[in-house]
């Protein structure tokens, strides 16, 4: 990465946040199109004692949703790896499931779990669950068997491959597959809030829509996008400390 | 087809099995059955519906995806304007975009193009990605090859780039097509009166459990018609390229 | 450790791809194993290492028990396959790990023996940050570290260019005349096959057999200046004609 490239990405966004600044007040552009990012700013420090909560609860969803969903897509795929049979069964079925896009299974978690915090969490577990389980089955699969002979050279049993060997070497898979997934969790954090919610930045969107104030809705947006920024960026950080090795 | 078809009938055995068997509340999930039932008596409604958000989703999805490659190719033809745009791309990936979907309605209206530009959205940035990304993983002694026998940037890219890049780029394709089903639908939800989105939507509020899951079954249709197209074009597409 | 193999054969489908081998390895030598692509050799490792049964009829005997090969012996294939995020120390403790053996001591009976296999200094670095040569002798010691009499080497040093190969060659037998373990041990190339080894055996083209199986009076330790010597030629005149003859047949198969 060298300096060149650093600095005409920095010019890129000076000039995309400057364009919009200017093209804002310029055309005079009313509100509700486009407001400016100095009025999204203001907006967002003006009301951030109600932002804050709604960031918290959402934060809170997306990321026990996240852990939940994470945990149990490594455990699923770990339990598929090693029995080729149900893999060859349920692995269909799971990716037929998941034709359906997530959001649309939105209003069903709505009616099953309230509108409280469990239907949003129970959302992100199912999304995260589906990516990390699908990268993770890949990568403990798409073991070299040279090494896996290797391994059974000196007398290791299947469980014994799958932990010194399978899991090791789906890292990578799985490191990307957590990665992909924290966006996913805020998006259907949002969504699935905006359905039905009573607190939460999604809910805050929602609301501030039908009170026709698209400084909040911006506000709201920009919170959001900040948490999801963070989150992927922390979990990016730790996986290359983890995923050393690539 | 057919083999796509079976895990589906698996499915839907184990699903009426499950109801039957352990005797499940209909309110969690009726039989398969009644689903049916319900989507052979409002056939026409269920119809519309699918054409409805298959349009919009159909629509921003080919758009973003032909959007998407052609920027990359314009990317690879001018680095600096990459350097400035790419990283944009990248963070706009973070950005939770489905929060837009207000926005996106306000200024478009409640029409078709709205649903269509979200669905556009989410699947012009993976695209362009992906594609720089298969672009970049060429490995430049071939690059250089070519350019030993005097070929032109266009060429190389027409000849070397843009044929190694296809496998990503139909990954990416079939990413999209799930992202721009879920734009189309919640766009719908905004608003609209026609639509899988708009279905679910007055499913949830009164209370239809049969109706929801008849509903979710043509977003599965849906989903399922955007994959069989990715998959017609990829075809179509290995054949081109073993012809270059 | 004795090693003793009886008209082992092996077919894949339509494919004989071993004939009736019979072969006994010593405890203690070194023999080495040469013979045109595609005969057999990995297979028949395969087979001692308990990774591939015999046809029936084929019997493998390890000091006299037959059964489950598997764990027996210390199998090092062509590739290294060190794990990218182990380091060389852990990489080589791996079949020790495997059998679970006590940590403490076998750390320590690497930390001596990462001496003698010359990486002292380098027991924390990752195999991406060593050299080929380096990364075959963490394998080899990896081989080394699992106490079994029994070592089958798959063509360690083919991937090394011909200085680092016979710089490996003098040390592996360096090595040996250490710990006296019996090594099998395939090869392509015949000056080293003879170079290292106290028997030589030829494979045959695939339906593979031992074809020739040739005994190495050369005096030990053995010296660079053997590979120019008159007796060293003769042995590799009769060794090249039989190995051209099978290489031939395969060639045109």
């Amino acid at each position: 990465m060298n300096a060149g490239v650093v600095l005409r990405g920095l010019l890129g966004a000076a000039l995309l946040i400057g364009g919009w600044e200017l093209s804002v007040w310029a055309l005079a552009l009313p509100q509700w199109i486009l407001p400016p990012p100095s009025g999204i700013l203001a907006t967002t420090w003006t009301v951030r004692a109600a932002l804050l909560p709604a960031a918290a609860m959402t934060a809170y969803q997306a990321l026990s949703g996240y852990a939940i969903g994470a945990v149990l897509g490594v455990a699923l795929a770990m339990l598929l790896a090693l029995a080729a049979p149900l893999r060859a069964m349920l692995l269909p079925m799971v990716v037929a499931v998941n034709s359906v896009p997530v959001a649309a299974y939105a209003p069903l978690a709505l009616l099953w779990f309230g509108t409280g915090a469990l239907s949003k969490i129970i959302m992100v577990a199912f999304i995260v669950g589906f990516t990390v389980f699908l990268n993770a089955l890949d990568g403990l699969t798409r073991v070299d068997p040279a090494a896996v002979s290797l391994l059974r050279s000196f007398g290791a049993g299947r469980l014994r491959v799958l932990w010194v060997l399978r899991l090791p070497s789906a890292m990578p898979a799985i490191a990307t597959g957590m990665r992909i997934s924290t966006v996913r969790a805020m998006i259907v954090t949002l969504v699935t809030e905006m359905l039905g919610s009573q607190l939460g930045l999604g809910w805050t969107i929602f609301q501030a829509v039908l009170m026709i104030d698209f400084l909040q809705v911006w506000a709201a947006i920009l919170v959001a996008s900040v948490i999801s920024l963070v989150f992927f960026g922390v979990v990016s950080a730790i996986e290359r400390r983890v995923v050393f090795w690539r | 087809m057919l083999r796509a078809a079976w895990p589906i009938l698996l499915l839907f055995a184990l699903w009426e099995a499950a109801v039957v068997g352990l005797a499940i509340d209909p309110f969690y999930l009726p039989s398969i059955r009644v689903v049916a039932a319900a989507l052979q008596a409002q056939a026409p409604f269920y119809l519309d519906a699918y054409l409805v958000t298959l349009s919009e989703a159909a629509l921003g999805f080919a758009m973003g995806g032909l959007v998407g490659v052609a920027s990359a190719l314009l990317f690879t033809r001018l680095p600096a304007v990459k350097d400035m745009v790419l990283p944009i791309f990248i963070v706009s990936q973070t950005v939770p975009v489905i929060a837009f979907g207000a926005i996106v309605v306000l200024w478009f209206g409640n029409t078709l193009m709205a649903k269509a530009a979200i669905a556009f959205y989410l699947t012009f940035f993976p695209v362009t990605i992906n594609t720089l990304a298969g672009m970049a993983a060429v490995d430049p002694r071939q690059v250089a090859l070519l350019r030993s026998f005097g070929a032109g940037q266009w060429v190389v890219i027409r000849k070397l780039l843009l044929p190694a890049a296809l496998p990503r780029i139909f990954t990416a394709l079939r990413l999209s097509a799930s992202l721009a089903l879920a734009g189309a639908i919640v766009g719908e939800w905004f608003g609209a009166t026609r639509g899988v989105g708009a279905m679910l939507l007055a499913a949830m509020f009164n209370e239809q459990i049969v109706s929801l899951w008849a509903s979710i079954l043509v977003a599965a249709a849906v989903g399922g018609t955007l994959f069989a197209a990715v998959a017609l074009v990829e075809r179509a597409m290995v054949s081109w390229r073993e012809e270059l | 450790m004795k090693l003793s193999v009886r008209g082992v054969a092996k077919n894949f489908g339509a494919v004989r791809a071993l004939d009736r081998v019979d072969l006994d390895i010593a405890p203690g030598e070194f023999v080495t194993l040469i013979g045109p692509s595609g005969c057999g050799k990995s297979t028949l490792f395969n087979m001692l290492a308990g990774l591939a049964e015999p046809d029936p009829g084929g019997t493998i005997l390890l000091d006299g028990r037959a059964g489950a090969l598997l764990g027996r012996t210390a199998f090092m294939p062509q590739r290294d396959l060190l794990l990218p995020w182990r380091n060389v120390l852990d990489n080589a403790l791996l079949p020790c790990e495997i059998e679970r053996l006590p940590r403490a001591q076998s750390r320590a009976r690497a930390e001596k023996m990462a001496v003698d296999f010359g990486l002292r200094g380098f027991e924390k670095h990752f195999p991406q940050q060593l050299s080929g040569g380096m990364r075959q002798r963490v394998a080899l010691m990896r081989t080394f570290m699992f106490e079994r009499d029994l070592m089958l080497l798959d063509e360690p040093f083919g991937a090394l260019d011909a200085l680092t190969r016979s710089m490996m060659q003098r040390w592996l037998l360096d090595i040996w005349e250490r710990y006296r373990r019996t090594i099998l041990f395939i090869t392509h190339d015949i000056d080293e096959a003879i170079f290292l080894a106290d028997r030589v055996l030829v494979m045959s083209a695939r339906p593979g057999t031992i074809k020739l199986d040739r005994r190495i009076a050369l005096p030990r330790p053995r010296d660079a200046h053997l590979l120019t010597a008159p007796e060293f030629t003769a042995i590799k005149r009769e060794l090249l004609d039989a190995v051209e003859e099978e290489s031939l047949k395969s060639f045109s198969a």
